[in-house]
């Protein structure tokens, strides 16, 4: 399995850790698995909306120190 | 020592300029050179754009010559780089010349890639170019009925840009006489209609006063040209009688040509903004890779960063700060009334409500843009 | 005894009151009147002044050229200057013109305010070519 590509999005309001996903995941392949790192208190629901609305997996959502770890996988 | 910068748009501006004031007695000595490169002589005031599109500025007005921008200090050439040889501190130029350099400043900026989405380019009008602005406003001038729908592309410059455009929908429709007959429905990619969570929250009510439909987690995946709908990787569609599309973005080809960085985004560190592996390149405004708004705002800040720090280095031998992350953004309401945002990385933004003197800073603000790449204010 | 803390604007003189409400309207009037127009001609007009102004600062010559001017003698020199503009512009057109021929020129080259007047030319040209040279020899 391949390495996760980090999305280090902490720290940041605007466009967003949301955003910069979409971003990131619209230049990965099919099957890569992106983790994005954010520090804002709502990613940890706004992300697996859009993942799952999408069509994308999640993989792993858990809070570490303060930062949202969040593991997706691009299935489409 | 040799400083290049290529890149004649409102970062690089501002970082020659800069220089050139900081450094006037090392380059009058003949201590340090200073050259800029650019693919055009002229700099446009892109914020003007959606002015075009409105009606509001004529293209004319969001041009000066680049030439009579910079200080006369500034050996300034209308040349644009080809090859990038960083491990040699040398670009080569479209012309074939060679320059080499001891620091670098990359401000190459971004470009729009609708054709990323299929049937866009064809279907969509847009307003981040002079002529697709201009061809925006004939049409919203000849449209008598119908829905006009936006979407949104990702990445893009401007953030607030969907925010304002649909603002000045209404408006224009309301003076037109025909907001009645026209409906507008705004399309988002994430799941609340902006990605500012203070903006969201406050234009949600504003966009019901106003009648402004809305559909979030919409994200484009195709524009049926023929049959006038635009579909999203959701599974939903949108008839129209006219989209207006804020395309997605990638860096300049150049940069991706030369393999400098994904997408064309340079990978810079969020605070020194030198590149990733290379001390002696610096990189501002739209082309790096930082989680930071493509804006104008955000490459003046790190210009006058960036420019400060390689002024240090050559006179006392460190850099003297760090880049915040602040980012400073006008927000036009409608109505002659605006407000702003203002954050960086520690600090999110604090919207304050709309007001008629913050319009007028904004419309201040358009004519005090030159006065501030030439290194004033 | 008061049921209420008197607030300052109860306890402020009527007249104050009225010039406040006026100074309001004054106010409100102001920003009613001004425009989009307005606010962008007045700013264009002060950035270009602020661009203008600071390239007149940061030029070496021109600063200079005040310092001198600001000197009790060179004002004496503005003052004759512009006295003999005056004298001149009344004087000239009065004068019958030149017959021309080298019989005038002895004539005009006899008179002694040309004289003075070719000396002050000279005097003048000595010194601003001196200057120059010494500038140069500086490595301006």
């Amino acid at each position: 399995m391949s390495d996760s590509k980090i999305v280090d999005a902490r720290d940041t309001f605007c466009p967003g850790p949301l955003m910069e996903l979409i971003t990131h995941m619209k230049r990965s392949n099919v099957g890569d698995t992106l983790e994005l790192l954010s520090t804002d208190e709502g990613s940890g629901a706004d992300v697996p909306e859009w993942v799952n609305k999408v069509g994308h997996e999640i993989i792993s959502n858990e809070k570490i120190d303060g930062v949202w770890h969040i593991k997706i996988r691009k299935a489409k | 020592m040799r400083i290049l910068v290529v890149g004649g748009g409102t970062g690089g501006t501002i970082v020659a300029n800069n220089l050139a004031r900081r450094l006037s007695a090392e380059i009058r000595a003949r201590k340090v050179r200073l050259t800029m490169l650019s693919a055009s002589d002229k700099h446009m005031y892109q914020p003007g754009l959606l002015y075009v599109a409105f009606g509001q500025m004529t293209p004319d007005q969001l041009y000066r010559d680049q030439a009579s921008l910079l200080e006369g200090s500034i050996d300034f050439h209308v040349d644009p780089v080809e090859q990038f040889h960083l491990d040699q501190n040398k670009v080569i130029t479209k012309s074939g010349k060679t320059y080499e350099y001891d620091i670098l400043v990359m401000a190459t900026g971004s470009r729009i890639v609708p054709e990323e989405i299929p049937g866009m380019a064809e279907g969509a009008e847009t307003f981040y170019t002079e002529a697709s602005a201009v061809k925006m406003f004939k049409r919203l001038r000849e449209i008598q009925e119908g829905t006009v729908a936006v979407v949104v592309g990702v990445p893009h410059k401007c953030p607030i840009a969907p925010v304002e455009l649909v603002f000045g929908l209404h408006d224009y429709f309301k003076a037109r006489g025909i907001r009645d007959k026209i409906k507008i429905k705004y399309h988002y990619p994430i799941g609340r209609i902006h990605t500012i969570k203070e903006v969201a929250i406050w234009a949600e009510p504003e966009f019901k006063r106003m009648g402004i439909e809305y559909e979030t987690l919409f994200n484009v995946s195709e524009v049926d040209v023929e049959n006038k709908v635009v579909r999203s990787e959701e599974g939903t569609e949108t008839p129209y009688e006219m989209l207006i599309a804020i395309p997605p973005h990638r860096g300049m080809e150049v940069i991706e040509q030369n393999n400098l960085g994904e997408g064309g985004w340079i990978p810079t560190d969020r605070f020194k903004l030198t590149m990733n592996g290379h001390d002696n390149v610096y990189v501002v405004g739209d082309t790096t890779n930082l989680p930071v708004s493509k804006t104008g705002s955000a490459a003046h800040f790190e210009a006058e960063v960036v420019s400060e720090n390689i002024a240090s280095i050559i006179k006392i031998g460190t850099p003297v700060r760090d880049y915040d992350g602040k980012v400073y953004c006008f927000i036009e309401t409608g109505h002659d009334s605006a407000t702003y945002a203002m954050f960086n990385y520690q600090n999110p933004p604090d919207l304050k409500p709309p007001s008629k003197p913050m319009h007028w800073f904004k419309m201040a603000y358009n004519q005090m843009y030159w006065t501030s790449v030439r290194g004033l204010l | 005894m008061t049921t209420q803390t008197e607030t300052p604007l109860d306890a402020m003189p009527n007249e104050d009151l009225q010039r406040l409400v006026e100074f309001a309207q004054l106010v409100t009037a102001g920003r009613d009147a001004m425009s989009d127009e307005i606010v962008t001609r007045l700013a264009g007009a002060m950035s270009e002044g602020l661009t203008l102004l600071d390239r007149l600062t940061r030029n070496e010559g021109l600063m200079h050229l005040l310092k001198v001017l600001d000197r009790q003698d060179t004002q004496h020199l503005l003052i004759a200057l512009s006295e003999a503009i005056h004298a001149a512009s009344q004087e000239i057109p009065a004068a019958p013109p030149a017959t021309g021929g080298l019989g005038c020129m002895l004539r005009v080259a006899r008179d002694p305010g040309t004289q003075e007047g070719l000396r002050l030319l000279s005097v003048f040209g000595k010194h601003l070519s001196h200057s120059m040279r010494e500038q140069h020899r500086r490595g301006g």
